[in-house]
């Protein structure tokens, strides 16, 4: 029997769909005999009493998480996510630079360093990657500080507000689809797969009405692992071998008949209903790894 | 060896600014010198790149974040037998009461705030200290007991301008751990001895002439050896 602590924050419980979530993992952990407790941050200091940590808040280095994650690491104890992944995925720039040292099929990219944020350089980057360019800070999670900027002064205006917190940002070329491929790995395996729906008239899967707060998001439609191109799979994992061996959420694009990875996500959303709905396996899976 | 420097340093050395070594491919082991490694930040960025590039590098990106994060830095020292006191991270008053009693030293665990640190003798103190650095209750803060006195030091590749031999040997083996070449440390000293608190980037402006003279000094030393990045 395993002693599994949950990391959560109280946000986690805050869409309905998302505690179901966390329940189905609750349950499929004790029906095969482990104990499985949510650990909240007031309770950090219990960590050494588990085997094994799985943790569903939002990941950053910056973030409880981290503390969370390295303290279960160095008690030598299992944890999804691993310190390394965090730090891999949490920082666009650190993975798309191993992304491009591996050879990894990716969407066009290139750096900025705050110290080159000059007109030629802007010009440079328009000539190589088009008019659009996308924005992406480092730290980018929900589709949030992801921009697109079709001129000198909206990219100007754009990089000054994500300077303000990296360095380095990551420009990547404009590729609208109709979806994002969402791959689930866990352990160099496919989990599951899904299409993330961009909404109508917008460019990225949680996107924000023109003047509102309110973000928008598109469809999830889960899609049978067994029926997606195995090139769809093969690129996924290629990406997430880089990486680790944790769990990820692998977005993809179809472009011109082959796939190229947007960025892995480590802690991806697991929503009951949605991200489960083809293969309800993946709680005893992640639950059966945590505890192996 | 490879010197790569947001500093401008005193002596004779080959130095490299840190936006030419972002845009370079050179193959060598490196040494990164700046007064803020923070993560996201350009000290950051250079030894990622050296990493990526596989170039031995001091310091490491995952030392960069362990040192920063100050329940991960007291985590490891105490591993490596360097001397810590108790901690709780928390976002609560009465545990840090009932588990640590008072007074007690707070250092946030948040995004936002890296520098200092805020002391608190009574309850009334604590709560706003809490309230200060865990930014209106919303993260936790590491607590530590205060036992004796408080203080910083500047290290420099481990060694301190301090008469003080309790101390410079705490400073080299924070540093033999998690090397980082230029830092501040706030230690505490009990009955005669020196227990680390935390590690924190140095204002730019807190880098004196001789502080600069001791960086370069210590880099020269290091490329004369030449195998200090091998060990």
């Amino acid at each position: 029997m395993s002693k599994i602590a949950c990391f959560v924050e109280k946000y986690n419980f805050s869409d309905p769909r998302e505690e179901a979530a966390l329940y189905n993992f609750k349950n499929a952990a004790e029906k095969a005999g482990h104990q499985f407790n949510f650990l909240f941050r007031e309770n950090i200091a219990e960590i050494p009493k588990y085997n094994a940590v799985f943790i569903r808040a939002t990941t950053d280095p910056l973030f409880t998480a981290y503390i969370v994650s390295k303290t279960a690491w160095e008690l030598g104890l299992k944890v999804v996510d691993d310190p390394e992944s965090i730090k891999i995925c949490a920082n666009k720039i650190h993975q798309y630079a191993l992304f491009e040292k591996y050879n990894v099929p990716r969407i066009p990219t290139v750096f900025l360093s705050k110290d080159d944020l000059h007109h030629k350089q802007i010009k440079e980057i328009f000539d190589t990657l088009g008019k659009p360019a996308v924005i992406k800070a480092p730290y980018t999670s929900f589709s949030r500080y992801v921009e697109k900027a079709a001129c000198e002064t909206s990219f100007r205006d754009v990089t000054k507000r994500f300077f303000k917190k990296s360095d380095v940002l990551a420009i990547q070329k404009f590729t609208p689809t109709a979806f994002d491929w969402r791959v689930g790995v866990l352990n160099n395996d496919t989990l599951y797969v899904c299409k993330y729906m961009i909404p109508k008239g917008k460019w990225k899967h949680g996107a924000k009405l023109r003047g509102k707060p309110t973000v928008v998001w598109g469809r999830t439609v889960a899609v049978g692992k067994q029926k997606v191109p195995e090139r769809l799979k093969e690129v996924a994992l290629k990406a997430c071998s880089v990486i680790g061996k944790g769990l990820y959420g692998v977005d993809l694009k179809e472009v011109d008949g082959d796939f190229v990875v947007v960025e892995v996500n480590d802690n991806p959303s697991i929503y009951a209903g949605y991200e489960d709905s083809k293969d309800k396996d993946i709680y005893q899976r992640i639950i059966n790894y945590l505890s192996d | 060896m490879l010197v790569v420097s947001s500093i401008d340093l005193k002596e004779n050395l080959r130095v490299m600014k840190p936006s030419k070594f972002l845009a370079s491919t050179i193959k060598e082991p490196t040494i990164n010198i700046n007064n803020d490694y923070r993560y996201l930040k350009t000290g950051y960025y250079v030894s990622l790149h050296a990493e990526i590039l596989g170039n031995m590098v001091i310091p490491s990106c995952e030392d960069i974040i362990d040192s920063s994060r100050t329940p991960i830095l007291l985590l490891r020292a105490e591993k490596a037998k360097i001397p810590t006191l108790p901690f709780l991270v928390t976002d609560s008053v009465k545990k840090i009461i009932a588990e640590l009693g008072l007074p007690v030293v707070l250092f946030a665990v948040n995004p936002f705030i890296h520098e200092g640190y805020k002391t608190a003798k009574n309850k009334s103190a604590l709560y706003r200290a809490m309230k200060s650095l865990g930014m209106n209750y919303k993260f936790t803060v590491c607590a530590q007991p205060v036992k004796g006195e408080l203080f910083s030091v500047k290290s420099f590749f481990g060694k301190c301008q301090i008469n003080d031999e309790e101390v410079c040997g705490l400073a080299a083996k924070v540093y033999a751990l998690f090397r980082i070449p230029v830092c501040k440390l706030h230690v505490q000293k009990v009955e005669g001895k020196a227990y680390l608190c935390a590690l924190q980037p140095i204002d730019e402006q807190e880098l004196s002439k001789s502080d600069l003279e001791v960086i370069s000094r210590e880099i020269l030393l290091i490329s004369q050896q030449g195998d200090h990045l091998s060990v």
